[in-house]
Parts: structure tokens; C-alpha cells; sequence
């Protein structure tokens, strides 16, 4: 009888169980998936409002119009004025294919429909909203251009913004694609092995090569007593492995200065076992890495993977941006505003405002420091090492005229043999106005011969034509 | 002050029909006609009088009946809400439910000889097995509904509830049973396990999911032999692995389970829009005949959760569950008070029926477990599931009232 009840009761444990995992995944569900389920384009939810609200156009900074929905005979029809311009930042809005990029991340205020339910319905008793909100942009349209022009025909990567706001003036990821016409275009793009769906700016993972030292570097620069001299041979063993220097090149007596001015290789891998891999790692991580950038797109986490033990080849081989390194091109470019503003990060903002029709700017995105990674006095000793660079060292493609321009090269080794071109930058040195990064996809040239130049025409561009 | 007590939640069940039934009329936004107003104020006078009733004629629990009322009259505002014909009809088949379980309440209170008709539960299931693949109707990938004449019903709805009585009558006398053969334990199995298997061929997965988990359950609690449990589990893990190989719609359901959003455009279109649904309602829920349960198939019957949760929100759809958890829980009590063996095993049996189905379901709508198409017990719309989940309720509420056990019965006799 006794154990009867017993039974009984573990039967009833049982059921009591399985009701509250029911409970438990629920609430788990509404959590942490609702948001991300509700705006598969699958859901018809979506589309409702689509037929009878008119959806907002997009503008870059200085009010230009970039994309806008008109009324067709009853029905609304997009237009994207730049079909492949903005392929990767407003992307597209079409019942077959889903919506992308902003026309996703800024459906509701596009559509002037509140996020919450009720608000909505009460609103649209009183007044029924028919017409959507405007979204401005960060992003210069001219300068934008531009970045387009300059890489096109290759793969890869721009990202221009300010070092002080965190505005977005350019983003750029080539191959890219015309939004006009995708369903022609559709089997093409998603069967082309480079990806242009793809927004490389946010999404790709590149091995950053040298630029990366600009990061050892402010970790050096942390490392109390460390001996910044360093006979460089063109060759140097560590741990077993032999690192060596562009075309073993020896650089001779140098200190950190020098070793970022000549991209030494040896100076960096011998010195890093030195410093330490926890030093190393907590710096890469406060420039972002490892960690999530909030952004208006979904951004990629950048990769410094070695939380656990490492042996001195990998970090020697970490510390000048190869083995497992791997960095988002905007994640670089926030490297170089890090330095330009001080040693703080601001957060990288695309849209500046959210207009309403009637003019009035609902929402705006505000400046917000994300990281501070040194601080003012050594990030001042990193921008004079990345002007020199520039002037005498490997950047020298970048130089402009009368204006002191900060930078970094990279040349980046990957599996496929061919390498991956860098520059990473800021301009002018003592009052930035514009930071940028620039990253060539397998294009088998030194980032001081070919991404250098690019960069240099962004940053000429950006000072003299955009207006804060 | 136990009176009070007992009285406020039939208030409160009355209150929350009468407001749900308020916001609903005065949603539609236009005059309603006569008829539906009389059928609604009807049934929430046959609910509050059924419950007041009951309280007067069963010494029982008063609590499960109060219970199942509750859920039914969600259903009934979320089925007409999303479609007024089949809402009132929904109305005329609770109304039904309710008659027939103060029916079954007499009928099987009066007669005293369930126990000694086990080959009588055994025949009318071969049988209702028997005449569905004769005139059985495919609705929804399952051959499971009898069409004659005008007439439909799902005769696996009475079948479940004949093997709560197969299992009662046989483990309320195992030891005669026993005498009578060795290995009667291994044929009741086997019995089962035939049950199991014609549901599989069927396709109606759901409900043989449900029958294992019943009789499982009740071997566990009952069965000396416990190698046999072993044997059971280690039965259902060997079919489980083949009908995944054999079968290609145990297949679909598992991928579309492990990942709906592949295969969203067939296979994992019912759940993903399933989720749409609950991910659309929040915590709150979007309101009352704000959101579009239109967009949910089978709405009615298997997602009526889904449609709850977008318009009244998880936190009504967690108020489901728990409603769901206590009802088990008082089942499982009067159980453990009940001195009759046979009427204590009809009752967990019954409980453990209402537990596993409305879990199996609500699992599988919001994709924990496998979707199993299974109606939400008196919930969803259809007029056998809620004839045969109220029949079931009568029983239960007759195992919850005090009834002499066998011997004390013998000495009776004596």
C-alpha cells in the first residue's frame, strides 16, 4: 500500500515536471527568441500593414532622397534609386524575398507602427497613421559613391566614420548587388561562391594582418618596465617557429615606433611572450573583439580566441594579426577611431534620425562611449607612431598634402595563399575628422601599395567635403 | 465560511465569462442577433448552475468540474472570436458535454459491475479499431474519423477511455488474474501494444503517444513484475528508432521538429506559424480579436493555444498550464483518497489521459517536443473530443467520491 502511494506521487512529480518545463520554455521562448521568430518574413504579420500604410523613404545625411514608396493605382511600389549602393545597408523589402538590412532593423518606425500593441490600436482610433516615417542616414551619398567607385571590380571592404560621433559616413562591402532587379538576378547571387548577399563590412571575417599590431602596440605600451629596444635580425625563433620579416628584411636597433613604422614582424612576436597573453587579450578585447558591437546591423563578433592556455608560437603569431585572429572590417575602422578620439570607442551609428511626415525628428541616435582602451597619453604615442607610418614607413601611399594623416598597413596572410590587403587609419592626425578602414579580399598586393591609396582618397574626400 | 470559500471561484469563473463575452460582443462591432445572445447567457447559466448543482448532489471534488468549465469557456471565446458559427456550435457541444456528464455521473455511480466487464472494454475497442478502417476518413494525415451518415466522430476518443477501464479491471485483480494465467501481464502488453501499433497505422501519432503514455504509467505504479517495466521502455525505444527509419512521416515530424525554419515552406509551415503566433502575443497578448489566428492552420482543434497566446498573451497561455497542473493534481488526489482499488486506478488513469494529451499538445504547438496532432481537452472545437473528455470527467468525479472498497463491499454482502 505504502508503496503504492509512493509510486503514485513520482508519477505525479513526473507530470508536475513536464507542465512547468512547459512553462519554463514558454517564458524562455517569449525571452529570447520572440523577437528574432517575428520578423522571419515568413510572417505574414508583417505584411498587413504593408497594403495600406505608406512606407517611409530613406535619406542620407544631407537630406538627399536614397529610397521611396509611391502610390501605383492603388498599390505602393518601391523605389530604390540606387539599386546596388545601398544593397548591403537599406538592403530591400519584397514579399518574396523578405526584408534585409534596415528596411528589417527599421520595419516599424518605416511603417509607423508602435512596438507595442496596444498603444498602436489606441492610436489608431484616434488617428489612423497612414503614412510611415522617414529614416535620415549618417552616411554621405557623395562619399558613399565614391568608396563604390574605388573598389569596384575588387572584394572587400570600407567603412568611413567619425572618430568623435561614431556617424557612419561610408560602408561599402563589394561584390555586391542591385535590389532592382533581384528577381532576375536571384539564382545568380545566391548561387555566386563570392557571396554578394553578403555584408562584409559587418559580416566578414578577415585575419587582419599588421593593422592588428596597432593593438599589440597599446598593449605594449601598458606593460610596465618593458624594454621597447629590439636588434632586429630579419628572422626570429620563437617557441620553435621562425617568424620572419617581409622579404627578411633586418630592420637593425629599433624601438616600438620604429617596429610600427617598418611592420617588423620580429619585434612584435618576440616582444608579445614578453608581454604576456592575458595582457594582450584583455586589450584586444577592450578594442571589441570577442566582443558585440551594437550597431544598427547585425554585426559579427570579431574573434581573438584564446581564453584558455596558448603556446608562445600562437601568441606570438596572434600579436602581428595571423592564426586565428579574425576582425570585421567595422570593428577595424573602430580600432582607428579608438586611437583618433583618445582611447574611447564610440558606438557606430547609420541612422542619425527618425523623421516623422510631418517633419518633427521622433528619435535620435546620440553619441555613447562603448570602451575605453587606454588612455589619452598613450593613445597619443600610438596616433604619433601611425603618423609616422604614414610619412616615412609603409603607409606612405596614404600621405595628403598639408594635412598629417595617421595609419596602419596589413598584409595579411590566408589559407587560400593569397593575401588580404589592409589599411586602417585617421585624418587629420591632431583633430580627426574622419576614421576609415579598408580591407581587400585575396587581392595579393601589400595594403601600402594597394588599400593605402583608397583610403587616402576617402580621408581627402571625407575632410573636405562633409560637413558635421 | 466554507460556504464563501467555495462559492467565490464559480463568482469568479463567472465573471471572467461575462467580461471575455462583453469585450468579445462589443469587438465584432455591430448589433449581435438574439439567438447568439440567448445561447451565451444560457450557457454561462448552465456552467454556474452545473457548478452550484454539484456541489448539492456529489460529496466529491468540486474542484476539477470548475476547472474543465474554466477552460471551456476560453475555448469557446477564442473559437468565436475567430469564427462565430463554429463558436456557437462549440456552445451547443459543451452544452451537450455538460449533460452527459452528470449522465455518465449516475449511470456509473448506479451500476457497480465495471470491474467484472474487462472482455466487454476489450471487444468494443477491436471493434471501434475495426470500423474505423472500414469507413475511416483521412483529415489532416490521419485516418482517424468515422463518417456514417451525416454523422462524424473519432471513435480513438472512446477507445482511450475504454483502455483506462481495461487497465483498471485488470490490475484491480491481478492476483485472480494472475491465477488464471501466469503471463497475464504480458498479454495485457501485448494487447496494449496492438492498440499502439493500429493507431501508428492510422497515422495518428499523437494518440498512440498518448496510450503508451497511460499505460506506462499505470504499469509503473501497479505492476509487481518490474521487469516488465524494462521490457516496456526498452520496447518503445527499439519501435521509436524504426519507425523513424520505415516511416516517412514519423520522419517530417522529427525534422520539422529538430528545424522548422528549413523546411518552412512544407513540412515545418503548421509550427512555424505556430510560433509566428506566440511570438506575436508577447506576454500580454496582442488583444482580443486583435491579432490573426487566421493565419494559424488548424486553428480550431490542434493550435487553439497558439491563438490564445497571441491574443491573450503567455501569461493567460501559463494560466492554461497551470489550470491544467492543478487539474492533474486533484485527480492524483482523489486518487490516493480513494479506498476502492479499482475506482483509485480509473481515476489516475484519467487524470494521467488529461495530463499527457494536453502536454503532448501544448508541447508540441510551441516546439519542445514533437508535434503530435491531438486536441487541448476541453479546449479545442469538436464535438467528440469534448463528449468524451466530459464523459471522462463524470467518472472522475464519481472515483472522487467515497466508495466502500472491495472487502468492505464482500462484507457487506455477507
Amino acid at each position: 500500500m505504502k508503496q503504492e502511494i509512493k509510486r503514485i506521487i513520482i508519477v505525479l512529480a513526473g507530470f508536475c515536471l513536464a507542465f512547468i518545463s512547459l512553462i519554463v520554455y514558454l517564458s524562455y521562448f517569449q525571452v529570447f527568441k520572440a523577437s528574432t521568430v517575428k520578423n522571419n518574413s515568413y510572417n505574414k504579420r508583417l505584411w498587413i500593414n504593408e497594403a495600406s500604410i505608406l512606407r517611409g523613404s530613406f535619406l542620407d545625411r544631407n537630406g538627399k532622397i536614397l529610397v521611396y514608396s509611391e502610390n501605383k493605382d492603388g498599390t505602393y511600389i518601391r523605389n530604390y534609386l540606387y539599386g546596388r549602393l545601398y544593397s548591403h545597408i537599406i538592403g530591400y523589402s519584397y514579399r518574396e524575398y523578405g526584408k534585409t538590412g534596415l528596411e528589417l532593423q527599421y520595419n516599424n518606425a518605416l511603417l509607423n507602427i508602435s512596438e507595442n500593441a496596444t498603444l498602436n490600436e489606441l492610436k489608431n482610433l484616434v488617428l489612423p497613421s497612414t503614412v510611415g516615417n522617414n529614416i535620415k542616414l549618417t552616411i554621405s551619398h557623395d562619399l558613399q559613391s565614391k568608396a563604390r567607385e574605388l573598389l569596384k571590380g575588387k572584394k572587400g571592404s570600407i567603412v568611413a566614420m567619425n572618430p568623435i560621433s561614431g556617424e557612419v559616413y561610408a560602408m561599402v562591402s563589394m561584390p555586391d548587388f542591385d535590389v532592382n532587379t533581384l528577381k532576375e538576378d536571384w539564382k545568380a547571387i545566391t548561387e555566386n561562391p563570392d557571396s554578394p548577399l553578403i555584408n562584409r563590412a559587418t559580416q566578414g571575417l578577415y585575419v587582419p594582418g599588421s593593422v592588428f599590431k596597432v593593438i599589440t602596440a597599446t598593449a605594449f605600451l601598458e606593460k610596465e618596465n618593458l624594454d621597447m629596444n629590439y636588434e632586429c635580425t630579419g628572422t626570429a625563433n620563437v617557441g620553435g617557429y621562425e617568424f620572419s620579416d617581409y622579404n627578411k628584411k633586418a630592420h637593425g636597433e629599433i624601438d616600438l615606433e620604429g617596429a610600427l613604422v617598418n611592420s617588423c614582424n620580429t619585434y612584435f612576436t618576440t616582444k608579445s611572450v614578453e608581454v604576456g597573453k592575458d595582457l594582450i587579450l584583455n586589450i584586444a578585447e577592450r578594442f571589441l573583439l570577442n566582443n558585440e558591437i551594437p550597431f544598427d546591423l547585425p554585426v559579427k563578433s570579431s574573434q581573438f580566441p584564446y581564453k584558455g592556455f596558448i603556446d608562445k608560437t600562437e601568441l606570438a603569431a596572434a600579436s602581428i594579426g595571423q592564426g586565428k585572429v579574425l576582425v570585421t572590417p567595422l570593428n577595424m575602422a573602430l580600432v582607428a577611431s579608438g586611437i583618433a578620439n583618445g582611447g574611447q570607442i564610440v558606438k557606430p551609428i547609420l541612422v542619425k534620425e527618425i523623421i516623422s511626415n510631418d517633419g518633427k525628428v521622433i528619435r535620435s541616435n546620440k553619441t555613447e562611449i562603448l570602451s575605453t582602451v587606454t588612455d589619452p597619453v598613450k593613445a597619443n604615442l600610438i596616433k604619433e607612431m601611425m603618423v609616422e607610418v604614414v610619412n616615412s614607413g609603409t603607409g606612405t601611399k596614404a600621405r595628403i598634402k598639408n594635412i598629417k594623416v595617421a595609419g596602419k598597413t596589413g598584409t595579411a596572410e590566408t589559407s587560400s595563399g593569397k593575401s588580404h590587403a589592409w589599411f586602417i587609419g585617421f585624418a587629420p592626425a591632431d583633430s580627426p575628422k574622419v576614421a576609415v578602414a579598408v580591407v581587400l579580399e585575396e587581392e595579393s598586393a601589400t595594403g601600402g601599395s594597394s588599400a593605402a591609396p583608397i583610403a587616402r582618397e576617402i580621408m581627402l574626400y571625407a575632410i573636405n567635403n562633409i560637413k558635421e | 465560511m466554507k460556504r464563501l470559500l467555495s462559492q467565490s471561484p464559480r463568482n469568479l469563473l463567472f465573471l471572467f465569462q461575462v467580461l471575455g463575452i462583453t469585450l468579445l460582443l462589443i469587438n465584432k462591432g455591430r448589433a449581435t442577433d438574439r439567438l447568439t445572445l440567448g445561447i451565451v447567457a444560457g450557457l454561462i447559466l448552465v456552467i454556474y448552475l452545473s457548478n452550484y448543482i454539484l456541489t448539492k448532489i456529489s460529496k466529491g471534488d468540486n474542484y476539477i468540474f470548475l476547472i474543465t468549465t474554466m477552460l471551456a469557456s476560453i475555448g469557446i471565446i477564442m473559437i468565436y472570436r475567430i469564427n462565430e458559427g463554429l463558436g456557437i456550435k462549440q456552445l451547443v457541444w459543451i452544452s451537450m458535454g455538460i449533460i452527459l456528464f452528470f449522465f455518465t455521473y449516475f449511470i456509473v455511480k448506479k451500476i457497480r459491475i465495471w470491474e467484472k466487464l474487462s472482455y466487454i472494454y476489450l471487444i468494443g475497442a477491436y471493434f471501434l479499431f475495426l470500423i474505423t478502417f472500414i469507413f475511416g476518413d483521412k483529415r489532416h494525415g490521419a485516418i482517424n474519423w468515422v463518417n456514417i451518415g451525416n454523422f462524424s466522430f473519432q471513435p480513438s476518443e472512446i477507445i482511450k477511455v475504454l483502455l483506462i477501464f481495461i487497465l483498471s479491471s485488470y490490475y484491480s485483480n491481478k492476483e485472480r488474474w494472475k491465477e488464471f494465467n501466469k503471463y497475464s501481464s504480458y498479454y495485457l502488453m501485448g494487447i496494449v501494444y496492438s492498440f499502439i501499433a493500429l493507431l501508428f497505422l492510422q497515422r495518428d501519432l499523437g494518440t498512440a503517444m498518448l496510450f503508451y503514455i497511460i499505460f506506462a504509467a499505470i504499469q509503473f505504479i501497479y505492476e509487481d513484475d518490474r521487469k516488465l517495466i524494462f521490457i516496456n521502455i526498452a520496447l518503445i525505444v527499439v519501435f521509436g528508432i524504426l519507425g523513424y527509419l520505415l516511416f516517412d512521416h514519423v520522419k517530417i515530424r522529427f525534422q520539422a521538429w529538430i528545424n522548422p525554419w528549413r523546411y518552412i515552406e512544407r513540412q515545418g509551415y503548421q509550427i512555424t506559424q505556430s510560433l509566428f503566433a506566440i511570438a506575436e502575443g508577447g506576454f500580454f497578448g496582442k488583444g482580443l480579436g486583435l491579432g490573426h489566428p487566421d493565419f494559424i492552420p488548424v486553428v480550431y482543434t490542434d493550435f487553439i493555444f497558439s491563438a490564445i497566446c497571441e491574443e491573450m498573451g503567455i501569461f493567460t497561455g501559463i494560466g492554461i498550464i497551470m489550470l491544467f497542473m492543478i487539474f492533474v493534481y486533484r485527480g492524483f488526489k482523489i486518487a490516493i483518497a480513494q479506498r476502492n482499488e479499482f475506482y483509485r486506478i480509473l481515476a489516475l488513469g484519467i487524470s494521467i489521459l488529461f495530463g499527457a494529451q494536453s502536454f503532448i499538445i501544448l508541447g508540441g504547438v510551441i516546439k519542445m517536443i514533437p508535434l503530435t496532432g491531438l486536441t487541448l481537452p476541453f479546449i479545442s472545437y469538436g464535438g467528440s473530443s469534448i463528449l468524451s473528455s466530459f464523459t471522462a470527467l463524470g467518472i472522475l468525479q464519481v472515483c472522487s467520491e467515497e466508495i466502500k472498497s472491495k472487502e468492505e463491499l464482500d462484507e457487506a454482502g455477507d
